[in-house]
């Protein structure tokens, strides 16, 4: 897996996958990367609850008997030779996240724009590494998960809830 | 033997906590409905409706990775139905050749309703669709079940 070019390119700071906490009080659940480095800094983000499930479904290496979407996806792209060189979270706007998947065929790198949440989930059943770009960790807003996660502190050690969907 | 189907409508099922994807024939002699989750019954109500979400949803990214390499979809068969597990055929035309992916009549249907390609369904499924089930449902429906999208 080559590096992108620090010339060209934004600098990256490697995450990996925490965990996906349950946000009790409504249809979202929050998707927590951890720095590579181990650096202690969480990146949060909230997502949708099926989005949730589809990276849970991926973390614990559950299998489902007919394929989920994003097994779908994987599998288009082994028919089609395609793989998924790494996936970059690469923009905010209005504390909404923007990921980039590179992906590559027999050289021929393509970038398609998604959602940080597909984009894991993508990267987590592809073993596809996964950035931040420097200028996203500068520009998003942590203040409302650390109160979050003071409050929720002693809830989240207990059981998590799974979601239930076809 | 297969029979091209179009999409219904989609519909709440109270008593299973799920959603009926209804497709019907040509002739309207053939009605196979399809149970699916909530997720899946969101795709593919955004494609029926043609609602463009502000961020790409799952398909849309499937589309746009199949649309970045030239892949084009050419048709969605549904395979064959058991009591939990259904099955599909995604059918892909790539540099000249065609591949057969399988997946879920949820994800084949969202899929083949942002690339506008056609669905079918074999015989032996619409044989094997015991319509007793079908119809104690189209008994209970109101007008408003199928709502904006009956076409």
């Amino acid at each position: 897996m080559s590096q992108p070019n620090p010339a060209s390119q934004p600098r990256l700071i490697e995450y990996a996958v925490d965990r996906v906490l349950d946000e009790t009080n409504t249809d979202t659940k929050i998707l927590v990367l951890a720095r590579r480095d181990g650096h202690p800094d969480s990146f949060p983000i909230w997502i949708g609850a099926a989005e949730g499930h589809a990276i849970k479904l991926a973390l614990d290496t559950t299998l489902t008997p007919r394929p989920m979407s994003h097994d779908l996806i994987k599998g288009f792209m082994e028919h089609l030779n395609v793989s998924v060189r790494r996936i970059v979270i690469a923009d905010v706007k209005n504390s909404t996240y923007y990921a980039t998947i590179y992906l590559e065929n027999n050289g021929v790198e393509r970038t398609v724009d998604a959602r940080p949440s597909d984009a894991v989930s993508l990267a987590l059943r592809t073993r596809a590494p996964l950035y931040v770009t420097e200028d996203v960790l500068a520009r998003r807003n942590t203040s409302n998960l650390e109160s979050w996660l003071a409050k929720q502190d002693v809830r989240t050690s207990s059981k998590q809830q799974e979601v239930r969907e076809s | 033997m297969i029979t091209q189907m179009h999409l219904k409508g989609l519909m709440f099922d109270p008593y299973n906590n799920a959603y009926i994807v209804v497709l019907r024939d040509e002739d309207g002699h053939e009605m196979l409905p399809i149970w699916v989750g909530k997720a899946e019954a969101g795709a593919i109500s955004m494609a029926l409706e043609n609602v463009a979400p502000p961020r790409p949803m799952t398909h849309d990214l499937m589309k746009s990775i199949l649309d970045a390499y030239d892949a084009k979809v050419i048709s969605v068969v549904i395979t064959d139905l058991n009591e939990n597990t259904y099955f599909a055929k995604i059918h892909l035309m790539y540099q000249d050749s065609e591949y057969t992916v399988d997946a879920r009549p949820s994800d084949a249907i969202a899929l083949a309703l942002r690339c506008s390609a056609p669905v079918f369904a074999k015989e032996s499924v619409l044989n094997k669709q015991s319509s007793e089930e079908l119809e104690q449902w189209l008994e209970n429906l109101k007008p408003e079940d199928f709502g904006k999208l009956d076409s």
